[in-house]
Order: C-alpha cells, then sequence, then structure tokens
C-alpha cells in the first residue's frame, strides 16, 4: 500500500512537470533538481536577515495561531495555495518528508513546526486546508495551515511582501518564497520555492539549533 | 524496476523543462517572463553629465505602434553618476540599479506598470552603508538581492559582497581576501553549492581616462565559493580581468566560462570529479578585442561575446564546451558593449556605451540583433534607437533588462 501510494507521488509529480514543462516558468514554478552533483552543507552561514513580521491567523479549526505561539522554536514558514497545479504540492510535499525526517530526530514537533500559510482563502476554505494537510500527512501537532478572510489576510501578506496575482485558469502568481524563521522570531534563510531541498533545509534547521545566533 | 523507470522518466522531464524556460544570464531566483518582451529598460549616463542620468524605457512590443521608440524615462534625480548594472529582485517587482561614480543606488518599483518604472528608495550613500564603492552585479537570492562592489569606501581594493534585503535593508557584508581583493562579477549554480566571483579593477583606476589606467591594478582571478557558507574554497587564475561569470544552462552542468578583458580570451572552468574547480583558456578572441561583455544562447549551444574595440560580436560555438569554435560574426556598429539574449534564444539587444572612462565614440546607440536557427547573427536594419539625439542630448546606454 505505501509502495503504491509512493508510486502514485512520483506519477502526480512527473505529470505535473510534464504540464509545467513548455511554457516558461513564473515565479511559482515547480522545484527542479539537477543531476546527481548536488552538495549540500554542513556548516551554512545563516545571516539575520530580519524580524519576522507577526501575525496572527485561524487554523482548520478555526482557533487563532500566532507566531509568537511558536517563541523557542523554529519555524518553516510556507505560502501556498491548495488548488496550486505545480508548486505547492511538491514543496508541501517535500515539506512533508522533512517533518518526516525531523521528527525520526526528536526535533518535530518539540523544536521545529511547520506553518503554512494559505494565499487563497477564498477556495481554500477550513475543511479544503483541513483535507489538504491530512493528504499530506502533515502532523497537527506541529505543522499548522493557517487562513483567514481577504481583508484580513492582506495585511499579513503584504507584511510578507507576499503579493498576489490572479492569472488565468484559476493560478495564483506570488512570490516563491519559503522562510526560515529562529527561536528568537527572526528570518534567518529564506529558500526558493523552485529550488527547495528538504535535505539542505535539514541541515539549516539543525545548525540554527547548535547556533542559535547573535 | 518500474520506480527506476519512472524517476529516469522524471529526471528527463526536469532536463526538458529546465531547458525549455532558461531565461540567460539572470540569476536563476528571477521569476521569468512568461510571454516574449514588451518592455527594454536601458539604464543611461547622461553624456555631458549636465543633465540627470536616467533609465530609458524602450518599446519592443512589435504589435505596438511605438515599437522601437523610448516611450518613457525615469530620472535619477542627479547627473554624474555612471549608471552602470542593474538587476531585478527574485519577484521580478523591483530593479536595484546602482551607479559607479556616485555612491547613490536607486530601487524601482516596475510590476505595477512596467511602463511606467518609479524609483521607491534611493540609497544616498552606499559606501557608508557597506563600506565598499561601486555596485557592480545586483544578483537575486530568495527576498534578497546579493551585490558585488569592485572597491572598498576609498576606492582602493578590497572590493566584495552585500546582501540586502529585497526593500534595501543590509544584511550583511563579504570582503574579498587580501590575496584576491578585486572584485566583479557574482553567479551561483545552487544545485551544488557554489558560487564564482571574478575580477575587475577599482575606482581609483577606473575613474581615470582608459589612457591613464594602471594596467596592472586589476584581478586575474576568480573566486569559487561554497554558497551556502558564504565562504571562498578556491581560487582561479586566468588571464587579466575575467569580467562575466556564465555557468553552463544544461541541468546536472558544472562549468562555465569567463571573458578576460585584457588576455582577449574566452576562459572555461570546470567542477572536477573530486568536487574541485579547474579554469583554462578556452579561446583566442584575436587581439585587441577587449570582451566587454559576454551571453550565452539558452540552449547553451553559443557564447556571444562582444568586441569593444573591434567593433563586432562574435557567436562561438560551444558544443564542445571546453573548445569554443567560431561561428559566426556581425558589425552592430561602433564600440559593442552590454548583450541582452531573450528567451527563446532568438533576438539580441545591443548597446554601445562601456563606462564614461572608457568610450572612445559620441555615436551612442540601441541595436537589434536577430539570431538564426542555426545561429546565425544578422543586424535588425529597422531597429535603431539613436541615444545621441534624446531632449537631453547624448547618452550613454549600457545595461538593459526585459519586462
Amino acid at each position: 500500500m505505501r509502495g503504491g501510494r509512493q508510486l502514485a507521488s512520483l506519477v502526480l509529480v512527473a505529470a505535473l512537470l510534464l504540464a509545467a514543462a513548455p511554457r516558461p516558468a513564473r515565479a511559482h514554478d515547480a522545484p527542479q533538481r539537477a543531476g546527481a552533483a548536488r552538495l549540500l552543507s554542513t556548516h551554512p552561514s545563516l545571516g539575520v536577515i530580519g524580524r519576522a513580521p507577526r501575525f496572527t491567523l485561524g487554523d482548520p479549526e478555526g482557533r487563532p495561531v500566532s507566531l509568537t505561539d511558536f517563541a523557542g522554536r523554529i519555524v518553516l514558514l510556507a505560502f501556498i495555495y491548495t488548488s496550486c497545479p505545480s508548486a505547492c504540492p511538491l514543496v508541501t510535499q517535500r515539506m512533508a518528508v522533512l517533518q518526516r525526517r525531523l521528527t525520526a530526530a526528536g526535533l518535530f514537533p518539540s523544536r521545529v513546526n511547520f506553518v503554512s500559510v494559505t494565499v487563497d482563502p477564498d477556495r481554500d476554505t477550513t475543511e479544503t486546508l483541513a483535507r489538504y494537510a491530512k493528504g499530506f500527512g502533515a502532523d497537527p501537532r506541529g505543522w499548522k495551515f493557517l487562513r483567514d478572510a481577504s481583508d484580513a489576510l492582506r495585511p499579513m501578506l503584504a507584511a510578507w511582501d507576499e503579493w498576489t496575482k490572479p492569472l488565468p485558469a484559476g493560478e495564483i502568481d506570488h512570490p516563491a518564497r519559503l522562510y526560515l524563521i529562529d527561536g528568537a522570531g527572526r528570518v534567518r534563510e529564506i529558500y526558493s520555492l523552485s529550488l527547495f531541498d528538504e535535505r539542505q533545509a535539514f541541515l539549516d534547521i539543525r545548525a540554527l539549533l547548535v547556533q542559535p545566533g547573535p | 524496476m518500474r520506480r527506476r523507470t519512472l524517476s529516469l522518466a522524471l529526471l528527463a522531464v526536469i532536463a526538458t523543462a529546465s531547458v525549455a524556460v532558461a531565461e540567460v544570464c539572470l540569476s536563476p531566483y528571477v521569476k521569468r517572463l512568461a510571454a516574449p518582451e514588451k518592455y527594454l529598460y536601458v539604464y543611461s549616463v547622461d553624456a555631458d553629465a549636465k543633465d540627470n542620468d536616467f533609465l530609458a524605457v524602450i518599446d519592443v512590443n512589435l504589435a505596438s505602434p511605438g515599437y522601437g521608440r523610448v516611450i518613457n524615462t525615469v530620472d535619477l534625480g542627479s547627473a554624474g553618476n555612471e549608471p552602470h548594472h542593474m538587476g531585478f529582485t527574485d519577484d521580478r517587482t523591483k530593479i536595484w540599479a546602482g551607479t559607479l561614480l556616485s555612491k547613490r543606488l536607486f530601487i524601482l518599483e516596475v510590476a505595477a506598470d512596467p511602463a511606467k518604472p518609479r524609483i521607491v528608495k534611493t540609497i544616498d550613500d552606499v559606501s557608508a552603508l557597506t563600506g565598499f564603492h561601486g555596485p557592480h552585479t545586483y544578483y537575486a537570492l530568495p527576498g534578497r538581492m546579493l551585490l558585488t562592489f569592485l572597491s572598498s569606501a576609498d576606492g582602493a581594493p578590497p572590493g566584495g559582497l552585500a546582501e540586502f534585503t529585497n526593500d534595501g535593508q543590509l544584511i550583511r557584508v563579504f570582503k574579498n581576501p587580501d590575496n584576491a581583493p578585486y572584485a566583479y562579477d557574482v553567479a551561483v549554480k545552487p544545485e551544488i553549492n557554489r558560487m564564482i566571483t571574478s575580477s575587475f579593477t577599482p575606482l581609483r583606476n577606473y575613474m581615470k581616462p582608459l589612457a591613464q589606467w594602471d594596467m596592472k591594478d586589476g584581478g586575474n582571478t576568480m573566486l569559487v565559493w561554497d554558497f551556502k557558507e558564504r565562504k571562498v574554497i578556491q581560487t582561479l587564475v586566468t588571464d587579466p580581468v575575467p569580467l562575466e561569470v556564465r555557468w553552463s544552462l544544461k541541468p546536472g552542468a558544472t562549468h562555465g566560462w569567463t571573458n578576460s578583458a585584457l588576455g582577449d580570451s574566452i576562459w572555461f572552468f570546470a567542477q572536477t570529479k573530486a568536487g574541485s574547480f579547474t579554469a583554462k583558456k578556452a579561446a583566442d578572441l584575436g587581439k585587441g578585442c577587449l570582451p566587454a561583455d559576454l551571453r550565452q544562447s539558452p540552449d547553451d549551444r553559443y557564447l556571444y561575446v562582444s568586441c569593444f574595440m573591434r567593433s563586432e560580436i562574435q557567436a562561438w560555438d560551444v558544443a564542445r564546451p571546453d573548445r569554443p569554435r567560431l561561428h559566426d560574426t556581425v558589425v552592430p556598429g561602433v564600440s559593442p558593449n552590454m548583450m541582452h539574449v531573450t528567451m527563446d534564444g532568438k533576438r539580441m539587444y545591443v548597446t554601445n556605451s562601456l563606462l564614461s572612462t572608457m568610450d572612445y565614440s559620441g555615436n551612442f546607440w540601441v541595436r537589434l540583433v536577430h539570431i538564426g536557427p542555426d545561429g546565425r547573427l544578422k543586424m535588425d536594419p529597422f531597429f535603431d534607437v539613436d541615444f545621441t539625439k534624446l531632449p537631453t542630448g547624448p547618452a550613454r546606454a549600457h545595461d538593459m533588462l526585459l519586462y
């Protein structure tokens, strides 16, 4: 059963990439990996990029969740929407892989948490987000899928420089970034959705845990 | 077995997709255009420094009645800055544009109305902020800009790198090492966690007329960095003044090229199986070329070199990457300099000012070269934007970006 699910995932990934191949890339395109030469860094230099803008949004049960709730823990923050045909499911899948790895290392959810914020609250209802989270095996103890009404969400997206632009066929263009936030609420790394590698993210998180920084 | 086949198919799809969407010579983190270009931004120096420097917007939409004309200029508010290079932020909403003789750096918003960019922030003294002078390359990282600087604040080496947030807050700086203090370009190959920087000459030299330059006051090194660690791990020696750093666009490729301005040569660099890099001279461009710019075709088949002194553009076939073969040449006019190849590889826009202290012609323009499927170059006889007859007089056109 597990093998079948993995096979289905691979087929999904291949199909999504096939669909994405003929057109020029957008900000929100699917992750890609080069050949076998990928080199990871065990000693990344993670400068303090800035203070993470605070927010309070609702989880699928309607409970308020604030960034400050995660104080002392490392947070990986992603902006997604569930009907996204390319990058979002792939990134969420890679976050799920990272979640498993962090869990195995005893770091999730006690020391590291994930937050996925929808940029499409009109279509991503609480029920939709809950289904999406469950589909990816998100551990609700440490991985929150958040939304709010459009008007309430807008200032939060603006604070994170997360503009949105509707595209034909229902897609949404938006900056393709994930943020790594340290326990003191500071942004320490920003990843590109299209070049996100959960293996390097794991090493970055481990480096932050060992050396929280200035 | 079935999974292995699927994985191989997936890799093939990724490779195909990567080649198909290549927009050359931009950071891989920059959002790509989803349609053919409509606007060409040209960063321009008022030639006699009596009027303000500016960013020109040229209509390059073939369907537009304004095609081939300057439709707007963004006044930078001051003269004598020596506008030079510029770069998009990762989300392509802003252009960072610095200067080589003043300390001003401009951030322009372009997404709201690409025909009418507007300055949203001016950093008046980038030297006070960073300890460097002369920002050269504006390289997008996710949510940040990585800038190279040609000099320290006093105009002497070492140059270095500075990282900013997209809205202009300084994050950190990295000085070039003592044994390789000259800086110029930067390019990152994220897949292998490597970054390479190159070397030019500092303010104390390039601020003087070319005849007075000390030709020994320049670099002949490229630095290989561990990108994630922001740490120099190797120094490569080349002919004098290696300028542009161009990684191969092929997925999985770990090689690239640079142009040595004073060596009149193309150098090939590549990662060995052991992980270190080697560099070797790969092509002789002919004496007196002074290759000012180096560009790539999206299919990674050709390199384009602008010979500033010999007034020609050369296309080099790099089917064998370490053995470029001269494929074609075209004469676009006097002193061609910056080139910008479109994402489909069919058009190349060209300007012809290098630096106010280096230009040897008073005839400034923006022209268009068509690139055939056979890689041959042909001048567009109709696209010729005359930068000597602007309302503010002659202007030196240098770097370009497309939207």
